[in-house]
């Protein structure tokens, strides 16, 4: 049984995959393609961060907003500039979106080596402090961390079912040509959706930023694993995208404990056995 | 009597053959290592390439060709190192067993296709590499193991040696990016390439119409594996050394940008022209030493080319367009195209 110390950890890294498996799936159910670039948004959003504290002195809480406002937005215009005009209706439009989002991740990371520097950076502790709790401590940090992923969730929960907004999206992901009959203008969806996805994505990259290094390419592991959690949970489920990250987040952790490096190969190892047994993923409709 | 000859045809042809030629007769005119390393790494990433095209015929999308190039070198590496036989077996055994990953990979996951088959090969481009970091006393971890140039040849009274001069290399990768290029043509060409154009068009009707969705995509990606496999070994004997990050997640998204940019109309000219273009372009960018540029041109060039290009075109076609636009000044012919 490993340490409480590696189940909080665990925890933490639920937290990440869980946020951006959720801005993915999102993006995905509406625009019908994965955001491979998603990672990039992450990295971004804790460059913003990172900046908006050490160089404009914003408070941490203000510059979290203010990276998912900014990020959301740069979202907004990769969907507007180039998904939209790549993606044509046709059995290859997927494919040509797939491609200009794998490129834009090179893109980004070579924007972001540019303009920032490679080497590693780091974000003083916003939340100085440790809750002891007997055998063990948890940092403010890491349970700041875990409030903030829950008070996301809680507030997605509140968006999806209880907004028009949240009504036209999940209408749009049901049946795009019956919402836009009734007068939801899909193309737009697309748009708030992408930028919530995208903020989504900056939001769990700056929440990490005080936690982690920031350098050019902390993206990579994060949109592997919430990758990853999606084909666990299934392509298009976001209940599968919460259970995926969590389970994740925990396999990562606590087998790491155990073997080491070789846990990514287990991991990978467990997302072939699943996509086997059940294709459609946990949570997944069968597939077409 | 003379047969008509169609001279817009021909031109354009003869003009491709003569550049080809100008390569292969490169080292007549200067032997510099630094020259002849450039065309033959990008020969290399050439063959890798071509696999992906290849790949992408059939429709599905492979994020993990650099894991046959790093398994095909591993093997050979292996062989030669560790066990100590001579280059020429293992070079073949490093494409069968590129191949038979492929195969088994292929077998497994192409079932599900698409999305999920582009997710599983990246997981495998980083399972290989944290095999070969990981697994230390037959892999050297990060170290990586160092190879030797391959066994001289002796034919006749000539004797091919490796070691000395970088000439032999420079053939051997002309040979092997001909043969591939060839083999891909022919495929291209026959009812086996335009099945795999069929299955990707429509799997629905494809299947419909009585073909084995799942034995052409394994077929297509088991070819892919043998050649990427070959151009992997070469890769490591030609570097004399082989690391684990050497040929991992960014390499294959490199294949695939170079694919995509030289065109994937075609199986063999546009992988070449955009692995010759875009190796030598990022070989002056690193010379720059501006960190990130590279990448940022690199992921800039190929979304420029899918925005401005007509779609699943790339340089390849631009070169069509040129004669039939700027040199020959046809009129475009615009079809009629209906509202669906």
């Amino acid at each position: 049984m490993p340490p409480v110390g590696i189940w909080i950890d665990g925890l933490i890294q639920s937290c990440i995959y869980m946020t951006m498996a959720f801005g993915m799936v999102l993006v995905f159910s509406i625009l019908g393609i994965l955001n491979w670039t998603h990672g990039q948004f992450y990295m971004l959003g804790a460059f913003v961060v990172y900046y908006a504290v050490t160089a404009a002195g914003i408070p941490f809480p203000i510059s979290i907003l203010i990276s998912a406002v900014v990020i959301g937005g740069l979202g907004i215009l990769v969907e507007k500039f180039i998904i939209e005009r790549v993606s044509v209706p046709s059995a290859q439009g997927a494919l040509y979106v797939t491609v200009a989002t794998i490129a834009l991740i090179f893109f980004f990371e070579g924007t972001a080596s540019m303009l920032f520097g490679m080497q590693d950076k780091g974000l003083a502790m916003v939340l100085p402090g440790v809750l002891n709790l007997g055998s063990f401590s948890v940092s403010y940090q890491k349970i700041a961390v875990v409030i903030f992923t829950l008070v996301i969730m809680i507030t997605m929960y509140i968006v999806l079912n209880h907004t028009k907004v949240g009504l036209a999206i999940r209408a749009a992901a049901q049946e795009p040509v019956a919402a836009s009959l009734y007068g939801v203008s899909v193309e737009r969806l697309s748009l708030i959706v992408m930028g919530i996805g995208c903020a989504l994505a900056a939001m769990a990259g700056s929440i990490m930023a005080p936690l982690y290094v920031v350098n050019p390419f902390i993206g990579g592991i994060p949109m592997i694993m919430s990758l990853l959690a999606i084909v666990i949970g299934g392509l298009g489920s976001l209940t599968g995208a919460i259970v995926g990250g969590i389970i994740l987040g925990f396999l990562n952790s606590v087998v790491a404990y155990h073997l080491s490096y070789f846990s990514e190969v287990v991991l990978f190892l467990l997302v072939i056995i699943i996509l086997l047994v059940r294709p459609q993923g946990l949570f997944g409709a069968s597939l077409k | 009597m003379m047969p008509f000859l169609d001279y817009k045809n021909v031109v354009p042809k003869t003009v491709i053959g003569l550049l080809v030629a100008l390569i292969v007769i490169l080292p007549v005119f200067t032997t510099n290592v630094i020259t002849l390393s450039i065309f033959i790494s990008s020969g290399i990433w050439a063959i890798a390439a071509m696999g992906f095209t290849l790949v992408l015929r059939t429709g599905q999308f492979s994020l993990g060709q650099g894991a046959f190039m790093a398994l095909g070198g591993y093997t050979s590496a292996i062989l030669t190192v560790k066990l100590g036989m001579p280059f020429w077996p293992s070079f073949f055994l490093a494409g069968i067993v590129s191949g038979i990953v492929a195969l088994l990979v292929g077998s497994v996951v192409l079932r599900v296709g698409g999305t999920y088959f582009s997710i599983i090969t990246l997981a495998l481009a980083e399972v290989v590499r944290i095999i070969a970091q990981q697994w230390e006393p037959v892999t050297r971890g990060t170290r990586g193991l160092i190879t030797s140039p391959p066994d001289p040849i002796v034919l006749g009274g000539l004797e091919i040696n490796f070691a000395t001069s970088t000439v032999p290399y420079f053939y051997f990768t002309v040979c092997l990016v001909a043969i591939t290029a060839l083999i891909f043509w022919q495929i291209g060409e026959s009812r086996l390439g335009r099945s795999f154009a069929g299955i990707a068009l429509n799997p629905v009707l494809a299947e419909h119409q009585g073909m084995h969705l799942m034995r052409y995509r394994v077929i297509a990606f088991t070819v892919a594996g043998v050649f990427t496999g070959f151009a992997g070994c070469l890769y490591a004997h030609f570097l004399t050394v082989i690391t684990p990050y050497m040929l991992g997640l960014w390499q294959s998204i490199q294949i695939m940008i170079m694919s995509i940019v030289g065109g994937i109309s075609s199986l063999a000219g546009g992988p070449i022209i955009g692995a010759i273009l875009l190796y030598t372009f990022g070989i002056y960018l690193s010379r720059l030493e501006i960190y990130g540029i590279q990448q940022l041109l690199f992921g800039a060039a190929v979304v420029l080319v899918l925005l401005f290009l007509p779609k699943g075109t790339g340089l390849v076609d631009l070169w069509e367009r040129f004669w039939r636009k700027v040199v020959w000044r046809e009129e475009e012919y615009e079809p009629d195209t209906p509202d669906d």
